[in-house]
């Protein structure tokens, strides 16, 4: 074994053997913790609407004496804590929109062992979580050679397609060595890729010389429901993995009104970026074949489009966090990321998304997230920055 | 409206923002030797009180060391509430267990008056636990024209927006009681006394000295007597009421109101008697009547509401006698 994996192996050893005592002393100071997970996750944050959310991140920055506190032109917060050498940074993201509009009342419950409310898994609790490291990491007397750059990014759901997040990346002063995502939702959670993915709106309007008389003649709904039958016809190869997947439908007002117009929300993720720029081009072709033969107007919008990208599964950054999962008896789940994670490695940087606990009702209005889990899932992400700190995790 | 009420308006009436700079509100506390206590009176409220006790722990005596004693004391409740206050860290005690030489009365202002016993604070702050959004503010908005106005003994909350001086308007957003019943009564009584923006809310911080003064009716009236008792025996001067914005709570039946209305009017005419300005007073019923509608039909039903109260604490000989032990 060459001297430098020897020597690895070591220092891993050590973060290993302290990780019980971490979790146990994350346990004993949740408190403040917690905290900044309900004062977060109450204020509403939809994504392009994030500012209020990303003040008060702000005010935590500054609360907790990090550097550099700041607003860059895209609403993303960020701040650093300084490291000892400062030679290299450690990046450290989570994301700061929620998909919950302001319009829903963002109140969260707090029991003994569990938080409940809109948006406290996804992702008021990785916030929270990201905020708190630098007081955490105070807490158990780790102090890190590299600077910590933490980011609370915006615009990252949905529409915005990681707008914050390419933001950030392209305009960082400091180059990192490694990136760590921290989503609330779900202990286990391990991802090292990045999905090829295709997000789209397809709008059929019926236009007002519509021809009623004509064969065939109908409504935006049923016109819609022919056109999803269209499109579900689209040959989905297993391999490689591919899927498309309906996610949202609007369309019509009363009970016996035809309505006139209507939209599709739609996902297409695969492994392979080709065969999203296939099946893109089809659905095109299916729209306005629809289009011409129907009488209405079909469009299509691509809202959102992402490549495939990758760290190996032997990297050593996610060797490494394997093996801090296996000592806090976490249980890895792969699940290649369609978030911020891509945006980290396509911008050339080996990163990984953890989850911190279980969680319940993901994206309802009573999310629910358990509390004993979360000592162990926050332990992983304090054990992991050691080791990157240490250098176990570089190629 | 007179001068002295506009300048008391002016000087005594704060904004929870003023207040933000909580290091300095912990420095000038501490310069003051002042010790504050903070107590949440509760009767089954496992759904609101862990965000309670984890926010204002956590953000009051952890990170800010404003709050010197956090206290929770129940009146007996039967659902999780103890459990959870206490799995974030609440000192809990139940009201029966305090003094328990005076007997057990069930009701907010027994909780209230017992804390004064049981809690060691120079100011004493009461926090309702039914607030959903509950925020430091609702704590440090209240304590700190006491920390820093040594004048002041009795501070007040209220809600929504400030108030207009310029232009005249002052929407109280207060509640239906507040309106429909405790303003008339104010303005034909204790006119000064109106311009408290909302006399019910049920969060306030006041010093011990003035708190072991009075009585503390066990019911809904204690809000109404504390400013009753205290206004009689020092004046408007040494109120303040601080805006905390909003507040989000349980809204409360039509029938509920009612019967809360009636134990206020219960104590307010007993200060009228007391302070003779009703010559002669019939004696109080205690029994409140309401209508209920079945089928058409109108029921009457009677329902039996006292408002018994407790003395002021210094004639306790338990509290005197603690007094002097420590």
């Amino acid at each position: 074994m060459p001297i430098e994996q020897m020597e690895n192996e070591t220092l891993l050893s050590a973060i290993l053997e302290n990780l019980p005592g971490t979790i146990e002393k994350i346990r004993a100071r949740r408190d403040s913790f917690l905290t900044d997970a309900v004062l977060l996750g109450e204020i509403p944050s939809p994504t392009y609407g994030e500012e209020e959310r990303i003040r008060a991140v702000m005010d935590r920055f500054r609360e907790n004496g990090l550097h550099l506190p700041l607003v860059d032109e895209f609403g993303n917060a960020s701040a650093q804590l300084p490291g000892t050498e400062g030679q290299s940074s450690i990046l450290v993201m989570a994301h700061a929109d929620s998909v919950f509009s302001s319009e829903v009342r963002h109140e969260i419950q707090v029991g003994s062992d569990f938080m409940t409310g809109p948006g406290i898994a996804d992702n008021a609790l990785g916030l929270a979580a990201m905020i708190s490291l630098p007081k955490i990491l105070s807490d158990l007397n780790i102090t890190l050679r590299d600077n910590l750059i933490l980011v609370a990014n915006v615009k990252s759901l949905g529409r915005a397609n990681l707008e914050g997040a390419h933001g950030f990346l392209e305009t960082m002063s400091l180059p990192a060595k490694a990136g760590i995502c921290i989503e609330g939702s779900t202990l286990g959670r391990l991802s090292y890729s990045g999905l090829g993915t295709l997000r789209g709106e397809i709008t059929l309007q019926v236009p007002s010389d519509y021809d009623w008389q004509r064969f065939g003649a109908a409504g935006a709904i049923s016109h819609l429901t022919g056109l999803v039958n269209q499109i579900r016809e689209i040959p989905i190869p297993k391999e490689p993995k591919t899927r498309l997947v309906f996610g949202g439908l609007k369309c019509g007002s009363s009970y016996n009104t035809l309505p006139r117009q209507g939209s599709l929300r739609f996902e297409i993720t695969s492994e392979e970026d080709e065969l999203i720029g296939q099946m893109e081009n089809h659905l095109n072709e299916i729209c306005e074949q629809f289009s011409a033969e129907t009488g209405t107007r079909v469009s299509m919008e691509v809202v959102a489009k992402r490549k495939n990208c990758e760290i190996p599964f032997t990297h050593p950054l996610v060797r490494t966090t394997r093996s801090i999962m296996q000592e806090a008896n976490i249980t890895p789940k792969v699940d290649p990321s369609t978030g911020d994670l891509n945006a980290l490695i396509l911008g050339g940087l080996p990163a990984v998304t953890l989850g911190l606990t279980t969680v319940e009702n993901l994206r309802e209005i009573n999310e629910t997230v358990q509390l004993e889990p979360l000592y162990g899932g926050m332990a992983q992400v304090i054990s992991l920055i050691q080791a990157i700190d240490q250098g176990i995790c570089e190629s | 409206m007179s001068n002295k009420e506009e300048n008391w308006l002016e000087r005594n009436t704060f904004h929870h923002g003023t207040f933000w700079d909580l290091i300095k509100l912990v420095e000038e506390k501490e310069k003051k030797g002042l010790k504050i206590s903070l107590c949440i009176p509760t009767l089954n409220e496992e759904k609101t009180i862990g965000k309670e006790v984890l926010i204002l722990r956590s953000e009051l005596m952890e990170r800010y060391p404003l709050v010197d004693e956090f206290a929770v004391i129940d009146s007996g409740s039967k659902d999780k509430t103890l459990e959870v206050a206490k799995s974030y860290g609440a000192d809990v005690y139940l009201a029966s267990d305090i003094l328990p030489e005076v007997g057990d009365k069930r009701g907010k202002g027994e909780n209230l008056w017992k804390a004064i016993h049981q809690l060691k604070g120079d100011i004493i702050c009461y926090v309702d636990a039914d607030i959903s959004n509950i925020h430091p503010r609702f704590v440090y908005g209240l304590v700190a024209p006491l920390i820093h106005r040594d004048e002041i003994t009795y501070v007040k909350a209220f809600y929504d927006r400030p108030l207009n001086y310029s232009s005249g308007l002052r929407p109280s957003g207060g509640g239906r009681v507040t309106e429909i019943l405790i303003r008339p009564l104010f303005s034909l009584f204790y006119p000064e006394l109106s311009n408290v923006v909302q006399p019910l809310s049920g969060e306030y911080a006041a010093r011990r000295e003035v708190l072991e003064q009075i009585p503390f009716p066990i019911g809904y009236g204690v809000e109404t007597s504390h400013l009753l008792d205290l206004y009689e025996k020092y004046g408007l001067e040494t109120f303040a009421q601080t805006d905390l914005d909003r507040r989000v709570h349980r809204n409360q039946t039509t029938n509920a109101l009612g019967k809360m209305s009636f134990g206020i009017l219960q104590t307010f005419f007993n200060r009228l008697h007391a302070q003779g300005k009703l010559d002669r007073m019939p004696d109080l019923e205690t029994f409140y009547r309401r209508f209920e509608v079945e089928d058409g039909n109108y029921h009457q039903l009677i329902q039996e509401v006292v408002e018994e109260e407790r003395p002021p604490m210094i004639e306790i000989e338990g509290y005197r006698n603690r007094s002097h032990a420590s």
